[in-house]
């Protein structure tokens, strides 16, 4: 056990951004969008875009978001490839413990989510705004080396803290930063795994 | 007999001598970058990885529309660093035969597909060479079996290396120098001459240029 895999969740396993389908259900489309702009280009800061992101969707009941990305379509040939070593994959997503619950039992290994505190059918306060960096060095105490795939700017810290960094544009070009931290860039999942494969 | 699996490019350098202020797999030959030609000649190998370094958007952008599962291989110390240490990232961690190739030759496919041909044939380590062309040769002595027993860049022969090796990772040791200075310490090793444009002046760019459309012609 000496090589461990840590996964970004949106647009790396998920096949469809998350956050632009629950703006679709919750009619915030424009809002969504804004906030997604400024926050890929690098403008605002990953824990400042989660607090408005969290801000306007609270007041959206906790059930109506899942439903809106329950089904949402992922990667099978990564996901094959986590479920045959589920003990040494790790998913590691920005996104709240509440609003994906039921996206994480599809994902067949543990998962490093922000967390929140639920009150009735909402949820009412962020409790932990997820840095990345934070638990790939929790997983340095188990695993000598540390391979991170991912694709925005939020996976930057992961990437810092790993021992090989792959960018990986499955649905879109993986962000520019990102990339320029990485070691393989790639944009299709059969090669992803077989480079993670051959690693 | 097996099949080639995995074929390392090495597409980080700046094409200096060329002046082109692009990377020189970027260059077009017939409308088509010249990177494109070569993936052409590599679609039945399942592993394609490309060392990018010099303005790698772009070279990454081009590749991707031509083939999606090309693996890039990030090489940022690409100004100093040689072809040797590319192919070293290249091949991390592989452990069976590579193709080893520079992105900035042009290749007659049918040469290049004889070569493929012949690596399958054997896993024994394999080197292309041409007829010599370029100004900055590096040319080869052959002895009766067509093996290689020499390189040098001053006695001139009329064959030259031409950039394109099958070896396994384990043939290579990152370090100074050029591939070729490496190879030349387990000589003598096979060759295969094939018909191939390196790609590093304008004259050569007309060299190719011609080629291209005589092979095309012939087609």
């Amino acid at each position: 056990m000496t090589t461990c895999y840590v996964f970004d969740l949106d647009g790396t396993l998920t096949k469809q951004e998350l956050l632009p389908l629950v703006a679709t259900t919750l009619d915030l489309e424009e809002e969504i969008r804004v906030l997604t702009r400024l926050t890929i280009s690098g403008q605002i800061p990953f824990r400042e875009s989660f607090r408005l992101r969290f801000a306007i969707l609270k007041a959206a009941p906790v059930d109506l978001v899942q439903k809106a990305i329950a089904n949402v379509d992922l990667d099978n040939t990564i996901l094959d490839f986590i479920r045959a070593r589920t003990e040494r994959c790790f998913v590691i997503t920005g996104n709240l413990d509440a609003w994906i619950e039921p996206i994480l039992p599809r994902l067949g290994c543990k998962v490093f989510t922000s967390t929140s505190l639920r009150e009735g059918t909402h949820v009412k306060d962020l409790q932990y705004i997820m840095h990345k960096a934070d638990k790939v060095q929790a997983l340095r105490s188990k695993f000598k080396r540390i391979v991170a795939v991912g694709d925005g700017n939020n996976d930057i810290p992961m990437f810092e803290q790993a021992d090989i960094g792959i960018a990986y544009g499955g649905i879109h070009p993986a962000a520019t930063g990102l990339m320029q931290i990485s070691d393989y860039v790639i944009n299709e999942s059969n090669s992803l795994c077989r480079l993670l494969n051959t690693l | 007999m097996s099949t080639v699996k995995h074929a390392v490019i090495a597409a980080a350098g700046m094409g200096t001598r060329l002046g082109l202020g692009a990377p020189k797999c970027l260059m077009e030959l017939g409308g088509i970058p010249l990177i494109a030609h070569l993936l052409g000649n590599l679609e039945k190998v399942e592993d394609v990885r490309v060392i990018t370094g010099f303005l790698e958007n772009e070279v990454m952008e081009t590749i991707s529309k031509i083939r999606k599962d090309v693996i890039f291989v990030r090489n940022p110390a690409y100004r100093s660093t040689t072809t040797l240490t590319s192919y070293m990232m290249g091949a991390a961690h592989l452990h069976s035969p590579c193709l080893f190739m520079d992105a900035d030759i042009y290749f007659n496919p049918s040469g290049f597909a004889d070569f493929i041909n012949a690596c399958e044939k054997s896993d024994e380590p394999l080197l292309a060479i041409t007829r010599t062309k370029t100004r900055d040769a590096v040319y080869v002595d052959l002895d009766e079996a067509r093996r290689i027993i020499s390189f040098s860049r001053d006695h001139v022969t009329g064959m030259e290396w031409a950039n394109l090796a099958f070896l396994s990772p384990g043939d290579l040791q990152d370090g100074p120098g050029a591939v070729f200075e490496q190879l030349a310490t387990r000589l003598p090793i096979a060759a295969l001459e094939i018909d191939s444009y390196e790609i590093d002046c304008p004259e050569d760019v007309e060299l190719a240029m011609t080629a291209y459309q005589r092979i095309n012609r012939d087609y």
